[in-house]
């Protein structure tokens, strides 16, 4: 699938992944920074400002009329944290120029279009223009107040900031609410001229052809920037298992209590020796097979969802349930116990087959979708030589009952969090 | 025997549409560009049935939110339940109900045929008991208190609550946990017996397959269960709202609303025609290259969460926008006067061009997903659509024929709903 790899810049590459099964070309843009305390709400609010308006397109509806007019192009942009890393990300999909109905160019455009948007945004005096600025803030507020309403992702966010009080990683993806009111159209400037100067970038373009030019236009681009304190992207810091759980307890009203558990656990950052971590969590608590599915919702009837899912830069696993707060601690006993099975090797053949079988078929998948492969790739960029969907599912077919069972052995409880009903104690 | 119907379209995509002698409908549309493949086997029974006499007999009525009881019970039968079949396939499964479909589905990189022999077996083998009816009854009761802590879905059921005075539509799918205690065995195999003969179902299949070996497996293991005739009892649904505003306080820190219009029906399903332009009409009114977009944005009245949608099904139809705002009540009256003023003086020639593009490459895009098109299938199957139409019609629809649309905006018909803040936020 990787057709080959282009050296853009000092830490900037350009990967072309060639794949016919689409009608669309995609192309995204990669930004890597070091989480940063003090810089994390600017850099998270630069891809939202930058693919709104831009020098050429001063005005958010003169770009979406561009947008429908290049057949219902579609600009994206997000901010996530990938261990210790900050990503940024902007991309635009577009069909090919062959369904266009009176023969227009609409790869090309789209691809200069996103150019444009990323190395020419619109600004005056060393500052973006300070409608364009408030009016993201707003949103960006709007958002973080948004995503406290959502149960599930609000619990999720708290066990993370409660696991990583003195870690970086502790950090909501995009700053605080205070944080991002405290941007100025000068500090998110500051932050662009940084973005593009020092973060470690990788290009991605999915299409069954190379669009002409445009890893040499990102190029040019690059040469007039000064790209020698270019960061390359390195290991995360592993979570230190701690001797007793935390625990951390909160009321709201809500119907729904939550119940939140973070685990430490050692993975080998080398890709070829992750895999048993990945059977491993999965076999905790992934598909119906999984120990908790099949035990904590099916068995004992005390949740609609509770899952495992791991995050390997971290050395991370979080459970996550919703639990009628009587239960709470009945399901806390019983997600400590599937993992003491696990840890004991008492997991049935049926489970680890099935496990392994369902993250090949997902991994088998993932050349299906466009945006899939944009993550995986984007994602891998950070190793020398990237490997592919299939390589790794190769890794897990290879994985065997020991190296599960020591995957498991690792993992220990960090912190608890539970989100309780008001007034039931 | 079995009538077929080949379609093809100019994007390079073509179906089969297959009606057996059981009367049971078949999409299938090869794509044999992908690795994986999907399939769905549906039923024309959602939530709102809920009344209906089957074969002539006396009209029954069911308890709320059974016929997404039913999709819970049906993956298990007396061996065991699908979901460890499918384990040992590695296809991922799934199933859900909506308003008026129940739809079992599963995506696969492998071992398609075995799949689908799972999907057939367990989707004809009901095996209800008291014991795991009560089961379920905690699960689902999870599901729903889930739901009830959702903002986005309680501000939209709150809305067809206002809206709808008798139609079941303004109940939630789940049902509520009374309504679920009167759930038994034999009230599951009734409605089984009903809603799950071949005549009232269908299979859509997409994705690397070949499309006469599924007809073959389909023609020989769906049994023809004998003539059904249902008859599903009316709403006796009046013109016009039960109230045109409905508040409630909720845990968010914006107000959160869904803002719609109920339109006067008098057939039970709506064409594709009129659909496609009511969508146009939506993209013209609001889209994000419209003028009134620009305007709700730059007074900070909606962010990103901004969606709207036509929203219809058999004996239901409403235009709904929805979002987070400071002032609901401010963006409603901004989006009823940008209707008075179109139907007044029409809309701009350009945009109306604009969104004609984009919407054709939307429906284009949708190719790049088998999951997409076995979805999309449902929705002929239900609605008898032909999948290819939208292509069609969006280069055929004229201003005029959109304009017309303007009927389905009746101010004395909308409806605002929403959530405010706590007093104590």
């Amino acid at each position: 699938m990787l057709e080959n790899t282009t050296q853009l810049s000092n830490a900037a590459k350009g990967y072309f992944i060639k794949t016919e099964r689409f009608k669309t070309t995609y192309i995204s843009y990669n930004f890597y920074l070091p989480l940063d305390r003090d810089k994390i709400a600017e850099f998270a609010l630069l891809p939202f400002v930058l693919t709104t308006c831009g020098k050429e397109y001063p005005d958010f509806s003169k770009l979406n009329f561009k947008l429908n007019k290049l057949y219902s192009a579609s600009l994206s942009a997000s901010a996530e944290k990938v261990g210790d890393y900050q990503l940024l990300k902007m991309s635009i999909s577009v069909i090919d120029d062959k369904y266009a109905l009176d023969g227009e160019e609409l790869v090309v455009k789209a691809a200069e279009l996103l150019n444009s948007l990323v190395f020419e945004p619109s600004v005056q005096n060393g500052a973006f223009s300070d409608e364009d600025v408030r009016r993201e803030k707003r949103k960006a507020i709007e958002h973080i107040r948004g995503e406290m309403a959502d149960k599930r992702t609000y619990a999720r966010r708290r066990l993370i900031e409660e696991m990583y009080k003195d870690d970086i990683y502790g950090l909501p993806k995009c700053g605080t609410e205070e944080q991002v009111a405290a941007i100025t159209p000068e500090s998110l400037y500051k932050a662009w001229r940084e973005l593009i100067s020092r973060a470690a970038i990788c290009v991605n373009v999915i299409s069954g052809v190379m669009p002409q030019n445009i890893f040499d236009d990102i190029k040019a681009r690059l040469a007039l920037i000064d790209r020698s304190g270019a960061v390359t992207v390195g290991n995360s810091v592993q979570t230190k298992s701690i001797y007793a759980a935390k625990r951390v307890e909160e009321e709201m009203d809500v119907a729904q209590g939550k119940l939140v558990m973070g685990f430490s656990a050692e993975v080998d950052p080398d890709e070829s020796r992750s895999a048993p971590f990945t059977v491993m969590c999965d076999i905790f608590g992934g598909g119906p097979y999984s120990r908790l599915f099949a035990n904590v919702r099916e068995k004992m009837s005390l949740c609609y969802y509770c899952s495992a899912s791991g995050e390997k830069r971290k050395g991370l696993i979080i459970v996550d349930s919703g639990v009628e707060d009587k239960n709470a601690k009945k399901a806390e006993v019983e997600i400590i116990r599937q993992l003491e099975i696990i840890k004991a090797g008492n997991f049935t053949d049926f489970e680890f087959e099935s496990s392994k079988r369902s993250i090949v078929n997902s991994l088998q998948s993932y050349g299906d979708h466009q945006e899939a492969i944009d993550a995986w790739y984007t994602v891998k960029s950070a190793s020398r030589e990237p490997i592919s969907p299939e390589e790794f599912a190769q890794y897990v077919l290879k994985v065997d009952r020991q190296s599960v069972i020591d995957a498991a052995k690792t993992v220990k409880l960090h912190t608890v969090y539970t989100l309780k009903p008001k007034g039931e104690k | 025997m079995m009538e077929k119907q080949i379609f093809e379209s100019e994007i390079g995509e073509s179906y089969t549409v297959a009606r057996l002698d059981n009367g049971l409908t078949v999409y299938i549309c090869e794509m044999p560009q992908f690795r994986s493949a999907y399939a769905v086997f549906g039923t024309r029974y959602g939530s709102i049935d809920t009344k209906f006499s089957k074969n002539g007999k006396p009209a029954v009525s069911v308890p709320e939110g059974i016929a997404h009881f039913l999709e819970h019970k049906l993956f298990e039968s007396e061996e065991g339940d699908a979901f460890t079949l499918y384990a040992k396939t590695g296809a991922m499964a799934n199933a859900f109900t909506s308003f008026d479909r129940t739809c079992y589905l599963f995506s696969c990189s492998d071992k398609f045929e075995e799949n689908l022999g799972i999907l057939l077996g367990f989707v004809q083998s009901p095996y209800f008991t008291e014991e795991t009816v009560k089961k379920e009854q905690g699960i689902i009761g999870q599901e729903i208190r889930m739901y009830d802590d959702n903002p986005a879905y309680r501000v939209f059921f709150n809305m067809l609550r206002a809206m709808y005075k008798n139609h079941a539509v303004r109940i939630d799918i789940a049902g509520t946990v009374e309504s679920i205690a009167k759930i038994d065995a034999d009230l599951l195999y009734s409605c089984y017996d009903t809603f799950y003969n071949p005549s009232n179902m269908f299979i859509c299949v997409a994705g690397n397959i070949d499309a006469r070996q599924v007809l073959k497996q389909i023609g020989e293991s769906v049994k023809d269960r004998g003539e059904v005739s249902i008859e599903r009892v009316g709403f006796d649904e009046p013109e016009e709202t039960d109230r045109g505003y409905i508040e409630q306080k909720f845990p968010v820190l914006t107000p959160v609303f869904s803002f719609g219009y109920k339109q006067k029906i008098t057939s039970p399903y709506r064409r594709l025609k009129s659909k496609v332009c009511v969508e146009l009409l939506l993209e013209i009114i609001c889209g994000e290259a419209s003028p009134l977009y620009k305007r709700l944005m730059d007074e900070g009245l909606i962010n990103d969460e901004f969606d709207y949608e036509y929203f219809t099904g058999r004996d239901f139809a409403a235009v709904i926008f929805s979002g987070e705002s400071r002032d609901p009540k401010a963006v409603a009256e901004a989006i009823k006067a940008e209707i008075a003023s179109i139907k007044e003086h029409g809309f701009d020639k350009k945009l109306f061009s604009a969104v004609k593009c984009s919407a054709y490459g939307e429906a284009v895009r949708m190719f790049n997903s088998a999951e997409a098109v076995a979805l999309q299938f449902t929705e002929c199957a239900v609605c008898d659509y032909d999948l290819f139409e939208k292509l069609k019609l969006y280069k055929t629809v004229s201003y005029d024929d959109v304009l017309k649309r303007t009927d389905v905006f009746d101010d004395a018909l909308s409806v605002l709903s929403v959530l405010s803040p706590l007093e104590d936020d």
